[in-house]
Formats: C-alpha cells, sequence, structure tokens
C-alpha cells in the first residue's frame, strides 16, 4: 500500500470502553491469579470452618442466626479488605500498572472500576457467608438447640453490611496511599488489630483518653453500631465522622490523588 | 504517525529528555537508537501518557493519547515484557487485554499463533517464561488491538538470531500495510536493517537523523567500504596510491572509498575481489561516536570523520 495514511486518527468507530467493562476485567484480575483466587476462596473457606467450630462450641443458646451472622462477619471483617488491598496495589507490585492504565489513560476510570469490582466481589462473599450462617443455623437447630431465626435488621445492616463497607474503603484507601501489597496489609492490621487494643488499654490507664479515644480512633467510634441497640446516640454519630473523616475520607482523597498521579515504572 | 513536538522531561535537576522533536510517517518503521538511559524509553512512556512531559507534547494522529478512546485498538504499545503480573499465564495476560478492548476471545489465539506461542507455552504463568518468550508475548499483546501505530521498546531483547530475524519480517510487513512503527533499541545492528529511518538520541538530545546512507553521508564526507582480494597488499598499494585511507582489518582491508572507487582501482590494478562490501562499520562507528559520553560535542562536530574505529 502505497497511498500514505491520513496523518489524523479515526477513532468514530472505537467507542470509550464502558465502565462495565473495566469492572468486569477488574473482578476477573481480583480471582484469576492463584494468589487472588485461592484468598477469596479461602475467605469463604474460613467463614464455613469458623461457623463449624462455633456450632460444635458454643452453648445451644447463643446459637441464634444473629450470632452466626456475627462470627461470619467477623471473619469476613478481617479478610475482605485484603482482597481489595491485592487488588489495588497489584499494579504496582506486579507492575501490571503499565499495562493497565496505557489500556485505560482515564486512571480516575480504573479507580472507579477497582473500587465497583471491590464491592461487588465483597457482596458475593457477604452473600456466601450469610448463606452459610443460615445452614450451620439449620444445623444447630437439628443437633438439639433451638435457635432464634428472625434477626434485627439494624445488627444485619451495621454488624455485617456496613462493618465490612467501612473496612473495604479503608483497605482501598491504605491500598491507594501505600500501593505495595506487604506494607498495605500489615498496615490494614495495625489500623484494624493493634489500634483498638491500644486505644482500649490507654483508655483503661487514663480516664482522659478514654473521652477522647471515640473522637479519635475509627474503630472504638464504630463501636455503638455493633453494639446495645445499634442506634449511635447524636454524639456517637458525631464521633463517627469526625473519626471517618480521619480515618477514611482523607486517605481515601489522598489515595486516590496518588494513584492518579503516580509514574508507574 | 506520532508527533513529538519540542519534548522535554526533567526529574528535579536532571533532564531525561531534552527538546526532542520528531515524526515517525505511517507506513515506515523508524528506529529509535541510543544507549541506555539516552531518553527513549522516557520519550515513549511520554507517548501513551505514563509519564506527564515537562514541556512539549506528543500526538498520534494528531490526538493526544489520553484523548483517544479506547486507545489499545490504535496504538500498540510493548514498553516492557516484564511488567506483567507473573502469576498469570500468558493466555489470561492476553484474554485480559482483549476483554478490556472488547475483542474476540478468538484474537488471542490468533495472535498467539503468529508470535509462536503454543498452547503448552500460552497456559504457563509468566514467572516460568524465558525472556524471549516474554519478548513474544509483549508483541502479541501490543498487536492485539490490530493498532495502526506500533510504539515498541526494545522489542528484541531476549530474542534469538531466529526470533529478530521473524521480528524484523512482521515489522516490515506491518508498515507496509501502511502502519507506523516506533522501535528502540541500543543495538545498531537489531535496528539498520528494519528501519527506513533512524533517529539517534543521545542524553535526551536527539545527535542525529535519517535513513541509512544519509546518516553515513552527513558524518563522513567518505564513504567506507570493506574489501578482501587475492592480493591485499597490491590493491592496498593501488588504493593508497589512489589517495584512499586504507587499513588492514581481519582477512582483509578497509578503506575510505565508495565500493564503486575500489572496486574501479581494482580493475586498474588487475586484482580479483573476493569480498566488497559498503562499511557497516562506519554506522558502527558513527553509533557509537554519537552517543558516547560527549554525545553533545558529537553533534556540531558531526562532520569529523570516523576514523580508527573497531571494525565491526
Amino acid at each position: 500500500m502505497n497511498t500514505p495514511l491520513a496523518p489524523t486518527l479515526d477513532v468514530s468507530s472505537t467507542p470509550r470502553t464502558p465502565l462495565s467493562r473495566l469492572v468486569g476485567v477488574e473482578i476477573r484480575k481480583a480471582i484469576d491469579t492463584r494468589a487472588g483466587f485461592w484468598f477469596a476462596s479461602s475467605i469463604v473457606g474460613l467463614v464455613l470452618v469458623v461457623l463449624l467450630i462455633y456450632t460444635l462450641a458454643a452453648p445451644d443458646a447463643a446459637k441464634n442466626f444473629g450470632d452466626m451472622l456475627q462470627v461470619a462477619g467477623g471473619v469476613l471483617g478481617y479478610f475482605l479488605p485484603i482482597l481489595i488491598i491485592m487488588l489495588v496495589t497489584g499494579e504496582q507490585s506486579q507492575r501490571n500498572g503499565l499495562v493497565t492504565f496505557t489500556l485505560e489513560p482515564q486512571r480516575s476510570r480504573v479507580v472507579a472500576a477497582k473500587f465497583l469490582a471491590g464491592i461487588a466481589l465483597a457482596a458475593t462473599v457477604m452473600v456466601l457467608a450469610f448463606l452459610i450462617a443460615l445452614v450451620f443455623t439449620a444445623v444447630a437447630a437439628a443437633t438439639g438447640a433451638t435457635p432464634e431465626w428472625s434477626v434485627e435488621g439494624s445488627l444485619l445492616f451495621n454488624g455485617f453490611v456496613l462493618a465490612n463497607l467501612i473496612g473495604i474503603f479503608v483497605g482501598f484507601a491504605i491500598a491507594m496511599l501505600l500501593m505495595n501489597t506487604p506494607a498495605g496489609i500489615v498496615a490494614y492490621f495495625v489500623y484494624s488489630l493493634i489500634l483498638p487494643i491500644a486505644a482500649g488499654i490507654l483508655s483503661a490507664l487514663s480516664s482522659g483518653f478514654e473521652k477522647i479515644a471515640p473522637w479519635i480512633e475509627f474503630n472504638t467510634a464504630q463501636t455503638p453500631l455493633f453494639t446495645g441497640d445499634y442506634q449511635p446516640s447524636g454524639e456517637e454519630w458525631a464521633q463517627l465522622v469526625v473519626t471517618g473523616t480521619l480515618w477514611l475520607v482523607v486517605p481515601l482523597v489522598l489515595g486516590t490523588l496518588r494513584l492518579l498521579r503516580i509514574e508507574f515504572k | 504517525m506520532i508527533t513529538v513536538d519540542r519534548l522535554t522531561k526533567t526529574y528535579g535537576a536532571f533532564t531525561a529528555v531534552d527538546d526532542v522533536s520528531f515524526v515517525c510517517q505511517p507506513g515506515r518503521v523508524t528506529g529509535f537508537l541510543g544507549p541506555n538511559g539516552a531518553g527513549k524509553t522516557t520519550t515513549m512512556r511520554v507517548m501513551v501518557g505514563l509519564t506527564l512531559p515537562t514541556r512539549g507534547e506528543v500526538t498520534i494522529g494528531g490526538l493526544r493519547y489520553h484523548d483517544i478512546p479506547n486507545p489499545g485498538r490504535h496504538v500498540g504499545t510493548l514498553l516492557d515484557a516484564s511488567a506483567q503480573h507473573v502469576g498469570r499465564t500468558g493466555r489470561e495476560i492476553l484474554a485480559i487485554a482483549a476483554q478490556t478492548m472488547g475483542l474476540p476471545k478468538t484474537r488471542v489465539d490468533e495472535m498467539l499463533a503468529l508470535v509462536g506461542l503454543n498452547d503448552d507455552e500460552a497456559g504457563r504463568r509468566l514467572r516460568n517464561y524465558s525472556l524471549g518468550m516474554k519478548q513474544r508475548l509483549g508483541i502479541a499483546h501490543a498487536l492485539l488491538g490490530d493498532p495502526s501505530v506500533l510504539i515498541l521498546d526494545e522489542p528484541a531483547n531476549g530474542l534469538d538470531p531466529a526470533g529478530i530475524r521473524w521480528m524484523r519480517g512482521l515489522l516490515k510487513g506491518y508498515a507496509d500495510r501502511g502502519g507506523t512503527v516506533l522501535l528502540s533499541s541500543h543495538l545498531l545492528h537489531e535496528v539498520e536493517q528494519v528501519a527506513d529511518e533512524m533517529i539517534l538520541i543521545g542524553r535526551g538530545r536527539i545527535v542525529a537523523r535519517g535513513d541509512r546512507e544519509s546518516l553515513l553521508a552527513g558524518a563522513n564526507g567518505t564513504p567506507v567500504t570493506l574489501v578482501t582480494s587475492l592480493d591485499n597488499t597490491a590493491l592496498g598499494a593501488a588504493l593508497t596510491h589512489a589517495g584512499h585511507a586504507v587499513e588492514p582489518v581481519g582477512p582483509g582491508l578497509r578503506v575510505q572509498a565508495s565500493p564503486e572507487q575500489v572496486g574501479r582501482t581494482a580493475l586498474g590494478a588487475g586484482v580479483v575481489l573476493t569480498d566488497l562490501r559498503s562499511g557497516g562499520a562506519g554506522l558502527e562507528d558513527l553509533f557509537l561516536e554519537l552517543t558516547s559520553a560527549d554525545a553533545r560535542e558529537a553533534v556540531a562536530g558531526l562532520a569529523a570523520p570516523t576514523t580508527g574505529g573497531l571494525p565491526a
């Protein structure tokens, strides 16, 4: 062919990649490696094992569906965020970003796709955990206990859905800020395990700190969501907003800004 | 086509790319040559939007890369064949890209066949790939979206000689069908046989450009010829007598004259030639000289003769 092509690129036949397709790709990337697949499977497996042990060991009076859900939610709370962290930091740790952001240079769309993919994966795992909790409540009923099947709506939403969503948001923010898989996972466990313990110890030692802890430590501020009547008071809501801004909104904004600017090598 | 317009990229006090302008035409293979760290990769990264320029800009077919919808369908990129998740299989890596671009799954198999990765190899995880296999996969990845522009950073790196020949044929055919190809290398011989035009870069600046002949002509008024004959002594004497600089190289002579001049001298001296070649060594010398540590001085002194270089 000797006729020189027009110097302008004809892009009329290639519409922008739809966000739904990007989300599909990100879900695929989260579970198409051995690490990703087995991690996602292990979360479900772990819920299964922990609930099995709980069903065998717990007193009959504590085998209500609500109890089962809380145990399952606890397991998910520790591990779902790690799935998200791996999904985000893989772009840097595995140097995948070079290709990802060449095929979709609008980075904010990739961030949105990853976020939606994380939510979709989390929702799937939650539904599975919900079903597993149902099964073990049935097992408890069949083995002599008389479990309460009904579950309070606010427990289901706060303790199971909202708690896990917050965890996923925090994991997402940490991942974008650190862009390194091991560092992200360690940072998440420091946040979710060590910080509340430290806050608890300091609160026990000093009544002054006990008063300010819910204003500066996110996990402490979340406690009213999962205990008592699951209805935070006005002050408790204010504490949630303050700590949520500090531990969730600010890292999320900074992390997103970093991901949009970082030079993927 | 790719248009690089007065591109500058600095990192702090370090200037990686310094006021670089060039154009890659459709239907041609453009070779981007320079030693390691000369600014080739940075320039290519700016082309696909992975690095933001400090000054200047790059457009592809008149558009900035960010403004090309579904860019993988227009611009095929291979920047680093190892920059993939090592836990994915070759086939899965292509499948993800095909899904992102909205291509049918059959395209993945077509590309695997094109670059010569068989089913067994395609099913292996990337961590078990040799560098050559990664490179083939990277080329498949770049060609996946049937783009009209190819940007390949060191694509021959790690390929065996047969692989390099295969890639040359592939790129030549691609350009002959009207595609724009930019490929970089730090090895002259990888590029000179396939590139219609070469851009030499050293320390972030373009030090020379043109096709093989014009580069040689521009660098050195006297072309270089390699000649071997049945009587090198007699031929050498005749050539010296004719005013051409001669030095022994291997089994023959290296002469600062055109092959035609050498042939005529041999005819006059009655010496039988067994080998007569235009001196590739001239280009190699030029490349080394232009891209050496003091490349910037060499730009101004393009006319300086390239004597005393090592034989190729």
